[in-house]
């Protein structure tokens, strides 16, 4: 059986994170990427090494291999004991699976231990209930749990290639028919501009995907607000587990801290203010674009005083933006009128700064989300999408073959395509070869 | 009582097959007949073949039926559809004279030494433990263990023509009346579908003038048996509709019992009536139709395209308005037809009635349309009424395997809620299901079940021994100098650093097989369609190999058998509509099940932990 790999801690949420991979395979494709100078490996021992995630990109970590079959799996495991934080498990993850693992269906763990029998049937039973619902969850509406918008694009893409098929099927099907016969350039020109809008979702959620850069928080406010009060009431002991991993973009950035799993990146922007200064001036456009790349403001108002212009003026700075309205100060009697989407906080007595922490998330990400089926789900699209590209990329390579050739090319993208909408029903083409084309004899 | 060791129903274009299957297997067979004037009779077009269709032909053949055998030698025109498309999607399509089909299938039966032919309508079958008894319209009784029913479209079959219905079957021939509630007695639940047929009109009343002429190309036929080109003896015309005639059919809607509801059966999406079209077409100008020759010694022509119920007046002035046929003379009336099938998901993918043992069907019966469609499913109940009898185990085609394969699994998995047509898109592997490797792929299955006559294996191990040699004298190098760079240079190809072999020459888009043999001089001794062959398989090696590891993966879910009497109730994690067509279609593996509309892959992973544990013990 292939191996398998999958995150096996919650993301995010501990100091550590085990990402772990099983498969007679697992530990030969561990050790193309994880160094280390023990001599040999024992099994069910720790070995201390490093994992190149990236080109010449180390990270320290912990191994410990299990030998068949001793093993919950029965079959080989490797596990990689990592610092915490989804990054990192996830650039490991990835790693994983550039060497050849797959991305483990849910419940597969368990179902190859209870095909090895190293759980019973009771243990498994136990388990189909969640196998079931994942996938259930998978093929009815994983594309919902992410971003609605990246859902329709992939629908979108297969619908194309649906009618793509359709019409090089139906020449097939139907070579005498008088309908225009699709010629090879249509396929290429369709295939380009789908892989066009492909590469895009990929960049998106590689690039875009809030769990793996963080959200970017801009703390805005006029002077004397409370905004430090408020940055530092924000970092508080999470400090600690701030992980500064490389490649993360961290110019004027001041200070990240994580939370839930998700890294948020606090954006300084002290010193927006009227001035005749020009290098103030200068600072100052700088951090208005930081406000730009912002996904979220705090807009901090001093809530034991009133409102006053150069507040009014801030506002309309960061109009159209996503702000939670803080009215800081909460400790003290409250004079300022009450603010669409606000929270009263104070820095001083920290008051609601967890429930602040948890807003900001919530605004981003959106409410009750489950930032681990989030990510696997995401990996395993992504991962689906990536060898979607690889199709495109073959199909646009192969102008020169016959057209059969081509036509198996695209629905093989179709089927892959299908893996991430449910949709890979062949009757659906054929329905539309009928409906778009009059045939008969 | 009369005893045979197996009873066919049905001489239709399945009942053929089946019986002499059965009979070559070396079974004492009775092939019945309502008309012995209908035997493989070509209701509809007067072709063999077609796209995905040619495929199954060809399977057939490679089988041992006799399908492409008569199609070949009775071939008034031969055509390789989708020439330039690629050898994946091409198929051959023969016109053939269909009294001389008829006549020659006739005899083949009439020839073969273990069947006897023999007309009578049966109204009923009944059980006798393992026994069927088939019971005659004029009492006489007969007793088979192996039974396969291939009625075709005969069952309380019902044509319309406008207001007329008239009980009978195809082309006015009688239609069976009394099988059908004697199935459903037997425990099947019937459906009725519909299809039709156009009308034919006189030659000599054709304008073909105004016609466009269909030639037939350059190329075997069917049948592995056969050597050399077919004999393009007539020519197909095409031609269209016009504004006039779509205003007729518009006017006359309401007389067209497929638009006004008085038709019930489920016709065809692919095959749909000409108003059907210009209803649902409504923006076509023109609809195509093609003239095909019925036979040579007749005159009647076939109107492909034109399949209607209209009333017959109306018909002759739908007719009189296309181009060319404005002074046809109708020979015969387009009709339309309604007739009894039963539901393939009764049965087992290897065509046996899941309820009863030994009782087997095949073809337009199982809700299929088309001959071929018909001959491959009647070669195979026959190939398993024949296992059946001789207590071994049968034959299921994977989808791998043949279009056979497909369509089979296609119907007795998926059901199907028209008259089932084979079609290309059907089949996921047709990079390797050829027409041109049909032999390769199934001779061995044939000669296996004893089909496969001596010299039709020795054709066929002659013809791999020759592939072999061709392709170790592929391995051939030729030293690089002027006369190799000028063969590249004349195909358009960057020319070579070193010497190369021919292989590597093939794998150069510009350059085939054919190229190297002019040139060089080389394989002068060799046939062209098994150079053709090779010529594929090294042109297409990376995508053959690609697909055959699809099959490899594909083929692991299909090796998990499900046992027969598996409890799937019992199963907590299972959907109840997965439950529910579980129970129905009973799959014999995982892979089957899989393809079960309404079963998810959760439902199969649950599934695929149950069995195996259930396997264990």
């Amino acid at each position: 059986m292939d191996s398998i790999v999958s995150i096996s801690t919650p993301l995010g949420t501990g100091a550590i994170s085990i990402v772990r991979m099983s498969g007679k395979d697992s530990l030969g494709i561990a050790l193309k990427f994880f160094h280390t100078k023990q001599k040999e490996i024992k099994p069910r021992y720790m070995h201390f090494g490093k994992l190149e995630i990236e080109n010449n990109v180390f990270e320290e970590c912990l191994m410990v291999y299990f030998k068949a079959p001793f093993s919950y799996t029965g079959e080989d495991i490797v596990e990689f004991q990592i610092h915490g934080g989804v990054l990192l498990a996830q650039k490991v993850l990835e790693v994983c699976l550039k060497y050849g693992c797959h991305m483990a269906e849910p419940g597969e763990f368990s179902k190859r231990a209870f095909l090895n029998g190293k759980i019973t049937l009771d243990k498994a039973e136990a388990i189909i209930g969640e196998i079931n619902a994942e996938s259930e969850a998978e093929l009815n509406s994983s594309l919902q749990i992410t971003n609605g918008k990246l859902a329709e694009k992939v629908k979108n893409e297969q619908e194309k290639l649906t009618e793509l098929l359709a019409e090089i099927e139906v020449s097939f099907d139907y070579p005498e028919y008088d309908y225009e016969e699709i010629v090879k350039e249509k396929i290429f020109d369709v295939i380009g501009k789908i892989s066009k809008i492909n590469k895009e979702i990929i960049e998106n959620s590689k690039g875009a995907i809030y769990l793996k850069n963080g959200i970017n928080v801009a703390i805005v406010g006029r002077a004397n607000v409370g905004k430090s009060s408020v940055l530092n009431a924000l970092l508080g002991e999470e400090r600690a587990i701030v992980t500064d991993i490389e490649g993360t973009t961290r110019d004027s950035l001041k200070e990240s801290f994580m939370h839930k799993g998700i890294k948020i990146n606090l954006i300084d922007t002290a010193g927006i203010r009227e001035t005749q200064d020009v290098v103030e001036k200068l600072g100052i456009e700088r951090s208005l674009s930081s406000i730009d790349r912002a996904d979220l403001v705090l807009f901090v108002r001093d809530g034991s005083v009133q409102e006053t212009e150069e507040d009014l003026k801030l506002e309309k700075k960061i109009n159209g933006k996503v702000v939670i309205n803080l009215i800081n100060k909460s400790d003290k009697p409250r004079k300022i009128k009450h603010k669409e989407n606000e929270l009263e906080i104070s820095a001083l007595t920290m008051k609601n700064i967890e429930v602040l922490k948890d807003k900001i998330v919530e605004e981003i990400i959106g409410k009750g989300i489950d930032t681990n089926a989030l990510v696997l789900t995401n990996e395993r699209q992504l991962n689906i999408l990536n060898k979607c590209d690889e199709w495109m990329q073959k199909i646009l390579n192969a102008k020169d073959l016959s057209v059969d050739v081509i036509a198996m090319l695209v629905k093989n993208l179709w089927n892959e395509l299908g893996k991430i909408t449910g949709n890979t029903e062949n009757e659906d083409i054929i329905t539309l070869i009928f409906s778009k084309f009059c045939l008969g004899k | 009582m009369e005893k045979f060791d197996a009873i066919v129903i049905g001489a239709g274009h399945a009942g053929c097959e089946a019986g002499l299957a059965l009979a070559r297997m070396g079974n004492k067979t009775l092939l019945l007949t309502i008309s012995l004037d209908a035997v493989a009779f070509l209701a509809c077009n007067p072709s063999i073949g077609g796209t995905a269709k040619g495929q199954l032909v060809s399977e057939i053949d490679a089988l041992g039926g006799e399908m492409g055998i008569i199609a070949d030698k009775t071939a008034l025109q031969i055509r390789m559809l989708n020439r330039g498309k690629g050898p994946a999607v091409q198929s051959l399509r023969v016109q053939a004279d269909k009294n001389a089909y008829h006549m020659e299938m006739k005899k083949a039966l009439e020839k073969e030494k273990n069947l006897t032919l023999r007309q009578g309508e049966v109204v009923d079958i009944s059980l006798d433990g393992e026994n069927k008894i088939i019971t005659t319209k004029v009492g006489l009784k007969y007793e088979a263990k192996a039974v396969v029913l291939a009625t075709g479209v005969y069952l309380e079959s019902e044509i319309i023509i406008g207001k007329t219905r008239e009980k009978t079957g195809p082309n006015g021939f009688k239609n069976s009346q009394g099988l059908s509630s004697s199935l459903q007695k037997l425990g099947l639940e019937l459906m009725r579908f519909k299809t039709g047929t156009p009308v034919r009109v006189h030659r000599r009343s054709v304008d073909f003038s105004k016609m466009e002429e269909q030639v037939g190309d350059d190329v075997c036929g069917f049948s592995y048996l056969k050597k050399g080109k077919i004999e393009n003896k007539e020519k197909c015309y095409l031609t269209y509709t016009t504004s006039k005639t779509h205003e007729i059919i518009r006017d006359n809607l309401d007389k067209a019992p497929a638009i006004s509801g008085e038709i019930v059966g489920v016709g065809p999406r692919y095959c749909p009536s000409i108003e059907t079209k210009v209803v649902r077409f409504a923006d076509k100008d023109r609809h195509q139709l093609f003239l095909e020759p019925e036979a040579e010694n007749t005159d009647e022509m076939y109107l492909q395209g034109f399949s209607t119920s209209m009333p017959a007046d109306i018909q002759k002035e739908m007719v009189e308005s296309v181009i060319g046929l404005e002074n046809a003379e109708i020979m015969r009336d387009a009709y339309a037809i309604e007739y009894d099938c039963i539901n393939p998901t009764e049965l087992n993918p290897t065509l046996e009635l899941k309820k009863i043992k030994g009782l087997f069907f095949a073809g337009q019966i199982n809700g299929t349309s088309g001959y071929e469609e018909a001959g491959a499913q009647g070669i195979v109940a026959g190939i398993n009424a024949g296992l059946y009898l001789q207590g071994k185990e049968m034959l299921v085609l994977k989808r791998s395997d043949a279009y056979i394969g497909v369509l089979i699994d296609d119907i007795v998995t998926k059901g199907t809620n028209e008259p089932y047509r084979m079609m290309t898109s059907r089949a996921e592997y047709r990079l390797k299901l050829r027409q041109d490797n049909a032999d390769l792929r199934l001779t061995d299955i044939g000669r296996r079940v004893g089909l496969v006559s001596d010299e039709r294996y020795n054709i066929f191990l002659e013809k791999k021994r020759k592939m072999k040699e061709i392709e170790d004298k592929l391995s051939t190098k030729v030293k690089l100098d002027d006369r190799l760079i000028e063969f590249y240079k004349n195909h358009d190809e960057s020319v070579p650093k070193e010497s190369v072999r021919y292989r590597d020459m093939l794998k150069r888009v510009n350059i085939d097989i054919f190229d190297i043999k002019d040139y060089f001089g080389d394989f002068q001794n060799y046939d062209n369609d098994i150079l053709e062959k090779v010529n594929i398989n090294i042109k297409y090696e990376g995508y053959l190999k690609q697909q055959e590891e699809d099959i490899e993966k594909a083929l692991l879910s299909e090796k998990i058998l499900i046992p027969e009497d598996f409890d799937y109730l019992s199963i907590k994690g299972l959907r109840q509509e997965a439950k529910e067509k579980l129970m129905k279609i009973r799959p014999l593996n995982i892979g089957q099940a899989s393809r079960i509309s309404g079963v998810s892959p959760a439902d199969i992973s649950v599934l695929s932990i149950y069995v195996k544990k259930a396997k264990k013990g």
